[in-house]
Order: C-alpha cells, then structure tokens, then sequence
C-alpha cells in the first residue's frame, strides 16, 4: 500500500485510526493489504466495485458470523516455510503436514462460513492434497503418519509391538526372579542400587554389578538370551519403522511440493477474504454508506462521522455532531473555537481516505471524488511538537511554508487540500495575505479545498466559498471559582450548535471566544477587561 | 526396594495435586530419574498424563555441559509439550496441537507417544506460557508432571503443583548439598503471614539487595511477598538473610517431597546416609530413586 498522503497528513486525519479498525485478523490479509494500492483519480470504476463489495458482505452476513469467521482466518497458519522447504527438495516433519492440514481446515470452515454468498469465490482446489492427507487425521483434527498410509508401515509396526510385548515379558520375568531373590518390592528399569545390608546371601545371577561401593552395589539387570533375542528384533523392527515412515513422509512432501501453486493461491484468496472481512465489520460497526464516486473535484456528505472523534467522545460519555458539508473547489471555514472547524477538516480528510482505501464511509449521503493526495497544512493534533523538533530549528511558520512548498512541487493534478489555521503563528497582517494568495492560487488550479481561519474577508478577498459553524446556540452560565474541566467542556459542548452553513462571503465570522473562555474558568477580571478592549 | 516414583505420586494426590513439578538444586540433581520414575508409575497404573519441562531436558547428552544425562523413556499414550524442532522422526508421534507459545527452540506442539522411545522435551520459555500448557495438558489428560528447570521456579507461580525437590552428589561435600537443598527447600515453604500481625508486604520480586537493605534497617515486621517465587535470591544468600527477617507469603506453595541421586558424573554420596541426612535437614519424607528407599 503506497501512501497518498505524507504521516503528518495521516496523523490528523486520522489515517492511522483508520487502518488500525480495518487490519486484517491474520497473517495472509496483512500480505494481502501490504500490497494493495490506493485508489485515485482514474479508478473510480475499480474504488467503487470494491465498496460495493464490502458493502455487500457487511449485509449479507451477520456481526457474529463475521467475527468467527475472522478468528479462523487468524488462526490459519502460514505454510510458507514449510511450502518452500518442500520445493526446495527437503521431507518435511510430521508437525508440517499438521500445519498443512490446519491450513486446510481453516480452508473448508471459510468456504463453510461464505456458502451461498456470490461475491466471493474460494474454490475447492485443495481437494487432492485433503484426500492424501486424511489416513493421517483423527476426528479430534490431530495428525499421525498412520499405518494406513503404507501397508508394510503397518506389518513392520505389529512386528515391533510383538517384539515389544515379548521383550516386556522377558524382562518383566527376569526382574521377578530379581524381586524374589532380594526380597524387594521392585526393581527399577535401568541402573539401581542395592544396599550391602540389605542383601540376603550372594548376588543373584540376573544382576549385573557396575559398580561395587563399601555399603551398596550399582546393578542391572542381566538379560538372558531370550530378553536379548526380542531385543535384537525389536531394533530390526525398529529401523525398518524408520525407513518406511521415512518413506510415507517423502510422498507426503512431493504432494505437498506438486500442490504447491495451490496452496499460495489459496493462501493468497484467504488473504483476500481476510481483508474483506476486516472491511465489512468496519461498515457494519459504523454503518456506512456505499458513497457516490465522481470525476470533478468535489466533496459533499451529510452527517458524516469523524469516526476518530466520535468513538473518542462516545467512551467519554459525551456527544458527537455529525457534520453535513458540500465543497466544490476552494472554501473557507469560520466559526467559534471550540465549534468543530477543525473537525470539519478531518471529517473532509477522514471520507477521502476511506473512499481512497475502498471503503464505504460513515455518513448519511456522500458525493465525493477520488485525490491524488490528501494534504494537510497547519496545526497536528497530537505530535505538532516531535514533528517540530525533527524539522530542527524550523519554526511552526516556517514547516508549514516548507510542507505548502513541497506541495505544489509535488505537482499533483487532483489533490485534496486542507488548511487548519495557516499562517495563524505570524503577524496577522501577512499571514492574511498569504492565506488569501494561495486559496486564490488553489481556485485557479480548481484544486478542491477547505482552509479554516479567524480572520475576516478571506473568502471573500480570495473568491471562494465561505462557511461558517453555527456557533452557541446561548451562553451557558460563566463559571466561578475553580472549574470542573469535563463538566465544562459538557456545557459547551451542550450549548453550541455544530451546523454548518453556507454564508455570503462577507459573512463576519464568529468568535465567542471571550465567553468561551469565561465558561473554561478564566478569571472574571481578565475577562471584563477584554471586554472592554474589544 | 520400592518404587519410589510411585510413593512420590501417593504423596502427591494425598495433598489432592493434579500436578507434579520436580526441580533441582542445581544441574544433573536427578531430575530426570525422578520424573522418568514417576511417569513409569503413571504408565504403570494405566493413568493418563501429560509431560512438560520449564527448560530442555530429556537430550542425551547436556545441551551446555556434554555429560551424558538419562533420556525420557515414554511409553505410548503418554501426551507431552516439546518444541515441535526437537520432535524425532522415528518414532512418529501423534500432533495434537502446535502451540502459540514458543521456546528457545520454535513453537511448542502437544504431541502423543504412539510407539515407546526416548524423547526430549524442551517447554515453552516463559513461566505464564508454562502455566497455560500446563493448564492444557490438565485438560487433556487429567494430571500433569513439569520438569522445572534449574532455579527457575516462577514456573510455579500461582500453581496447585505438588513440588518434589531433588538434590544430587553435584555440590564438593554432601554438607554444600544440603545446605542446597535446605535453601530451596525453606524458601518453597514460606509460610504463610499472619493478617493480625504488622507486615511490610513487598510488590513484585524481593532481591537480595532488598532483603540486606530490610537486615540493616532491622525490620521486625513480617516481610510478605506474593509467593515464594516472588524471593528473587537462593542458596546461602537465602540461608543467611532469611534468618535475620520474617519472611512470609502470601500465597504457599506445595512442596511434598525431595528425591536424592547420591551419584553424578562428578562424585558419589553414600546413599543411605545422604538420604537420611536431606530428610532430617529439609523434614520433608525423601526418596532414593536407585535404591527405591524411603526416609521420613
């Protein structure tokens, strides 16, 4: 997956949120989702059969089925190594061929789990490999080179428990002449010790002393030539095993190696699956949409979600504003802090990407364009200042100028620009200017973009569409004394009208930020006298 | 001359164990004959069981030292964990199960011995991970024996595991062996503390740079940790520290038994004396696997 968009644009967006609630369960759909491509300009086509089909899959099966259907495919084994190995000549070892199978069981509970669905096709091609495998399969779904697997593996294994049980006998009859003799209740297999004392007149003949000590005597048992003739045998018997398990192993493998070709198609259909998978729990956890691609530079949704935002706010118990916006070309954003401009931003960013990924988006309607790259100019949320430091001594002003230079010598023909408060850290005389310049160079290109500012006249200076959030709806009570953050932030939250409206481009934007600041806690004095100044 | 694995597995399920954990003093304690005897006794009873080790053992020769070591012997039926690399071609083994958790080695597969032979047996790497394997092979079979590794006794944490400690002629004098086999012993039965009593109960390991610093500062009250695996220091640092504090548990552990192998390929101990001598200094019943004696 090539990135059309660079990491400080994917960190404000919420890119990274994005591929973390769609990552595959297992190891194939990370392969699979490695080497997939973003959709851009020229693939609408392609971006939409994929939404579609995710969109498909989110409503033909049920939550639950998903989910299990997703534990199988993480739980499915990789037979790279083992596939390899098997190319490259080597007999593989029994717990390879058990693998193979998990593989192919965890084929059959996919095909099981997709029946009588037709968007997706996982043919049966692993059939032969099953049917030359199962001699070997339990119902309990272990694996043990069985005696069906080779006839004379079967006759060489009943000598061997023959000669086994006769041996067992043999010796089990020595050492009870042994127990008699020394008045034991048992002998050991392997070396034991007889203490001195204990001994009850001579050695008997079946021990065998290695090791005489002042007060014992290390034995073992002496096994006579009936003992020793079963033992023999069992060797024979033994080797013979070896060999012809051996053999059943080299077959085994040349029908792994023959289905080899096989076994990465499927692996890479399961990897498929798994990516598709991931996507429809995705949709069906944020009931999406299947949106409307078009070709002009165009963005519009109604009550879209920033899903990053949302599921943040919903964990904090508080509530998300759904943000409706139609954009074509250039626009400009005002409106109170705190009132969502910034969130209208990343909500633009957020469907791009989900539409870029091939995934249907969380919005009520959506009418939106594939870009070429999203580009974010201004404020990260969250590591401003790492990114910061790793541009060395460049001030805030100066990366942002740097990033909008990178910009246009990328050159791209359709991206999608969003400018959260540009220039906002210089004087505000030139940084005006300089926001006015380039969503006035953005026009002229047609390049389809949303700059959220404080400053006054810009869209109108800059000929393009002016926006604004609707602000507070009343002033909540200003606080006194110390301020519970969370309850604040609830009472702004509560008072504030999220809306966002097309206005004349003369429009004076809204600041509220005084009262905001009041109802945050600031003191009453300081507040008073910016009162008075404003 | 009895079987010693046997009265070890009696003591065990007297206490009401479905597991079995053996670890040593030191390496070539006598581990393996005390592990290979009890499961003859299980084998023996027709008592289904499943087999793992907290380190590698079972090899034929020392993986570290080169000395040659009693092999696991397993008669069929016999279910155990062991990295699926140290799995012998010949005699196959049924697979049961290849493992998510892993060992020095690879992945650990649960396997059933279909034709008798030696097997080494190599356990996962971390002491949870030993804990859910053993927690599988309950579940499989309905008893569990563990070859605990040398010193590495986290493996035991929150386990019912019956311990059986063995100690063998590895130390220069059968008084260094004691001492041994005193240490472990005592720090395994940390008693438990006493709630009505004033306690400093320690969060995590106690070092023994902890317990010197408890020794100097003259702390009188009960020095509590988790349980006994939780004391991060053995041998005679243990001995001579814990003399000097009240260390308590939470949590007990089960110790029921020791064995000794009075032969290594350094030394040899007179037996009778050695096994008398570990019974009378850890006061736990302790068995002679060679020479199937008892003392108590």
């Amino acid at each position: 997956m090539s990135a059309a968009w660079s990491l400080a644009s994917a960190s404000a967006i919420g890119i990274d949120w994005l591929l973390e609630a769609i990552a595959p369960a297992g190891d194939f759909g990370r392969r699979t989702r490695a080497g997939e491509r973003i959709f851009g300009p020229g693939d609408e086509a392609a971006a939409l059969a994929a939404i579609a089909a995710v969109d498909r899959v989110a409503h033909a099966f049920a939550p639950a089925r998903l989910d299990e259907l997703s534990a199988t495919l993480a739980a499915a084994p990789d037979p790279g190594l083992l596939v390899a190995r098997a190319l490259a000549g080597d007999v593989l070892a029994d717990a390879e061929f058990f693998e193979v199978l998990r593989l192919l069981d965890a084929l059959i509970e996919a095909r099981a789990a997709i029946e009588g669905f037709d968007g997706f096709e996982l043919p049966d091609s692993e059939r032969e490999l099953r049917a030359a495998l199962a001699a070997g399969r339990s119902p309990q779904r272990t694996f043990y080179l069985d005696s069906e697997f080779d006839a004379e593996l079967a006759a060489a294994r009943e000598a061997a428990a023959t000669c086994q049980a006769a041996y067992d006998a043999a010796r089990g009859r020595i050492a009870s002449r042994v127990v008699r003799a020394l008045g034991v209740e048992h002998v050991r297999e392997g070396e034991f010790v007889v203490m001195r004392d204990s001994l009850k007149g001579s050695v008997p003949p079946e021990i065998h002393v290695v090791r005489e000590a002042p007060t014992y005597l290390l034995c073992e048992l002496v096994l006579d030539d009936a003992a020793l003739a079963t033992l023999a045998l069992r060797a024979v018997a033994d080797e013979r095993i070896a060999e012809l398990e051996e053999r059943v192993r080299i077959r085994l493998s040349a029908l792994v190696r023959e289905n080899a070709a096989t076994l990465e198609a499927q692996c890479a259909r399961l990897g498929e699956l798994d990516v598709l998978i991931a996507r429809a729990r995705f949709a069906q956890r944020y009931d999406t949409i299947v949106p409307e691609i078009v070709t002009s530079a165009t963005l519009a949704f109604e009550a879209a979600h920033y899903l990053p935002l949302a599921t943040t706010l919903q964990t904090h118990g508080r509530r998300y504003e759904p943000v409706s916006l139609d954009l074509a070309g250039a626009g400009v954003i005002t409106g109170p802090n705190m009132g969502g401009k910034s969130a209208a931003l990343r909500t633009c960013g957020f469907l791009a990407a989900c539409v870029a990924l091939g995934l249907p988006v969380p919005a009520r309607n959506a009418r939106l364009s594939l870009f070429e790259e999203i580009t974010w100019l201004g404020a990260t949320p969250s590591d401003e200042e790492d990114a910061r430091a790793e541009r060395g001594l460049l001030s805030a002003f100066g990366a942002e100028i740097v990033e909008l230079r990178a910009f246009f010598e990328r050159g791209a023909q359709r991206p999608l620009v969003l400018i959260d408060e540009f220039a906002r850290t210089t004087s505000p005389r030139e940084g005006r200017a300089l926001l006015i310049a380039l969503l006035e160079r953005l026009r002229t290109l047609g390049v389809c973009a949303l700059a959220t500012t404080h400053l006054s006249n810009i869209a109108a200076d800059a000929g393009v569409v002016h926006y604004v959030v609707a602000g507070l709806r009343e002033l909540p009570p200003q606080a006194e004394g110390a301020v519970d953050l969370d309850a604040a932030l609830a009472q702004i939250a509560d008072a504030m009208d999220y809306s966002i409206a097309r206005v004349a481009e003369r429009a004076l934007p809204r600041a509220d930020a005084i009262d905001l600041a009041g109802i945050l806690g600031l003191d009453a004095g300081l507040i008073a006298r910016a009162r008075e100044v404003l | 001359m009895r079987d010693a694995g046997a009265l070890l597995l009696a003591r065990a399920r007297a206490t009401g164990a479905r597991s079995l954990a053996v670890v040593g003093t030191a390496k070539n304690a006598g581990k393996t004959v005390a592990i290979a005897a009890v499961a003859a006794a299980l084998h023996a009873e027709r008592t289904p069981f499943g087999l793992c080790s907290v380190g590698r053992d079972g090899e034929s020769i020392d993986a570290l030292e080169a000395i040659a070591k009693p092999r696991l012997f397993l008669r069929a039926g016999t279910v155990f964990a062991t990295a699926a690399a140290l799995l012998p071609r010949h005699p196959a083994v049924e697979i049961l199960e290849v493992r998510a958790e892993r060992g020095a080695l690879g992945p650990i597969a649960i396997v059933r011995v279909r034709a008798p032979g030696f097997f080494e047996i190599a356990g996962p790497s971390s002491a949870s991970a030993v804990r859910r394997i053993v927690q599988h092979l309950l579940e499989l079979t309905g008893f569990a024996v563990i070859d605990g590794a040398v010193d590495r006794i986290a493996a035991l944490r929150n386990s019912e595991d019956a311990i059986v400690v063995a100690v063998g002629a590895t130390a220069a004098t059968q008084a260094h062996a004691l001492d041994d086999v005193c240490a472990l012993v005592a720090r395994l039965r940390l008693p438990r503390f006493d709630a009505a009593r004033p306690a400093l109960h320690v969060a995590g390991a106690l070092t023994a740079g902890m317990a010197a610093e408890l020794v100097r500062a003259g702390e009188r009250r009960q020095v509590v940790v988790a349980d006994p695996t939780q004391v991060a220091f053995g041998g005679r640092a243990f001995l001579a520290l814990a003399v000097h504090l009240t260390l308590r548990c939470e949590r007990e552990l089960r110790p029921i038994a020791c064995t000794v192998a009075p032969r290594s390929p350094q030394r040899a101990f007179e037996p009778r004396s050695f096994l008398r001598a570990v019974a009378a200094a850890t006061g736990l019943p302790t068995y002679d696997v060679y020479a199937g004696e008892e003392a108590a």
